[in-house]
C-alpha cells in the first residue's frame, strides 16, 4: 500500500487544486484545512490559486447564436435523408455476391470474342512449346535421372556375343 | 420531470428527433463556449459544435449507454478541436484574437459590437478578458485542455480522464500544472498577483 504523507508543505501545495475543485476525501480535505490555518506559506500559495481561478472565471462565456439551432437540425435531417438502411450481415454478403455475379456475366457477354482469341492463342502457344524441338538441339540429360535413364538405354544398343566357358582340361601327369 | 442524456440519447436512436432537439439545447451553449476555449475563433466554434452534435447524431444508432454522454461529447468537441488547431498549423493561419500583441486594439470574435459610444471600463474589462484568454491559449494543448473542462465545463476529473484518454493521476498532475503555469503567465502579462488583481 503506497503511503501517503500529507502533512509536509510540499504535499499540501502539490493537492491544492484537488482541494478547491472539491476532488478529494473529507479526511483528506481537513487535514488540508486544519494545515493552512497553521501554515503561512501554504495559505499564500493557496490565495495565489484562489485568485488565478477568479481571474479565469472573469472571462465572460459565449453563447451560441439564435440560429445555431435550426442550422444543426437543417444539418440533421440532410443526413437523415441520405442515410443509408441498416441491413444485416448475410444480407450485405448475399448483395456482394449478386453484384459479382452480374459483373462476371457481363464481362463474358460483352469480352466473349477476345477471351476465345486469347484463349486460342493460349492453347496453339502452349502446344508449340511442348512439342517443338529446335533443329540440332542434343538431348542433354540435366538431372541425375535423366542421365541414369540415358546410361540404360545406351547400354541396350551396345552389341554383344556370348562366350561359351572353356572346360580347362585336366592334365594328369604319372612319373 | 428531467429526463437524463442516456435516455434521450436512446429515444434519438429510435428516431426521436424530439429528443436529439432536447439534446442541442442543453448543451450548445456549453459546447460553443469549450471550443471557443480551445481554438479561439467564435465562428468556427459554431461550425465546429455543429459538426460535433452531426456525429453524435450519425452515432446514435450504435450508442450504447456505458459512459456518460456528456464525457462521450466532450471526447467528439475535443477531438474535432484538436484536429482544428493542428490543421491551423499546418496552414500557418492566424485569427483575429491571435494577433493582439502590444496594445493592439483588436475586438474580440464573439463581441465584434462597436464599442466607441461605451464607457471605458468595458474596453478594459474586455481587454483583460482579451489578455486571460491570450494567456490560457499560451498553455500546452493538454493542460488548457484541462483546465478549460474543470474551469469553464465544471467536469468531474474522473470525466476529463475519460475525455483526455489518461489516468486520473495524470489529471491531477495536468490541472495542477496549468494552474501554475497560469499564474506566471498572468503576472507575465500584468494581471496576476498584486497588479489588478482585484476584480
Amino acid at each position: 500500500m503506497q503511503k501517503y504523507k500529507i502533512s509536509s508543505c510540499e504535499n499540501i501545495q502539490a493537492h491544492l487544486s484537488t482541494y478547491f475543485d472539491n476532488e478529494m476525501p473529507l479526511w483528506k480535505r481537513h487535514l488540508i484545512r486544519q494545515h493552512l490555518k497553521r501554515c503561512s506559506a501554504c495559505a499564500e500559495q493557496a490565495a495565489s490559486i484562489q485568485r488565478t481561478d477568479k481571474l479565469l472565471h472573469f472571462v465572460e462565456p459565449v453563447k451560441a447564436s439564435d440560429a445555431f439551432l435550426s442550422h444543426v437540425m437543417r444539418r440533421v435531417s440532410a443526413v437523415k435523408t441520405y442515410q443509408k438502411p441498416q441491413r444485416s450481415g448475410l444480407h450485405r454478403l448475399g448483395i456482394f455476391v449478386e453484384k459479382l455475379l452480374a459483373r462476371l456475366r457481363h464481362n463474358i457477354r460483352a469480352y466473349t470474342p477476345i477471351y476465345t482469341l486469347v484463349l486460342t492463342v493460349a492453347v496453339f502457344t502452349m502446344i508449340g512449346v511442348t512439342f517443338y524441338l529446335p533443329p540440332g538441339e542434343k538431348f542433354e540429360p540435366k538431372t541425375q535421372f535423366d542421365a541414369e535413364m540415358s546410361e540404360a538405354h545406351r547400354e541396350k544398343l551396345i552389341p554383344f556375343e556370348v562366350i561359351p566357358t572353356q572346360q580347362s582340361k585336366r592334365v594328369l601327369k604319372t612319373r | 420531470m428531467f429526463v437524463s442524456d442516456e435516455d434521450l440519447m436512446m429515444e434519438c436512436r429510435r428516431g426521436d428527433m424530439s429528443a436529439f432537439e432536447l439534446l442541442v439545447r442543453r448543451y450548445q451553449d456549453a459546447l460553443v463556449n469549450y471550443i471557443y476555449h480551445i481554438i479561439n475563433d467564435y465562428h468556427r466554434a459554431e461550425d465546429l459544435a455543429q459538426e460535433t452534435f452531426l456525429r453524435v447524431f450519425k452515432s446514435a444508432s450504435r450508442y450504447e449507454p456505458k459512459a456518460s454522454f456528456k464525457s462521450w461529447l466532450y471526447t467528439i468537441a475535443t477531438n474535432l478541436s484538436k484536429n482544428e488547431i493542428r490543421n491551423r498549423n499546418r496552414r500557418n493561419t492566424y485569427f483575429i484574437a491571435d494577433l493582439v500583441e502590444e496594445g493592439e486594439t483588436v475586438y474580440d470574435s464573439g463581441f465584434m459590437a462597436d464599442t466607441r459610444y461605451q464607457p471605458d471600463i468595458l474596453y478594459e474589462k474586455k481587454e483583460r478578458q482579451q489578455l486571460i484568454r491570450k494567456a490560457l491559449n499560451q498553455l500546452p494543448e493538454n493542460q488548457r485542455l484541462a483546465l478549460t473542462l474543470v474551469t469553464y465545463q465544471e467536469l468531474s476529473y474522473e470525466e476529463i480522464a475519460e475525455i483526455l484518454k489518461c489516468s486520473l493521476g495524470a489529471v491531477k498532475s495536468l490541472i495542477h500544472r496549468a494552474r501554475q503555469n497560469m499564474k506566471k503567465l498572468l503576472i507575465k502579462a500584468g494581471i496576476g498577483e498584486g497588479v489588478n488583481a482585484e476584480i
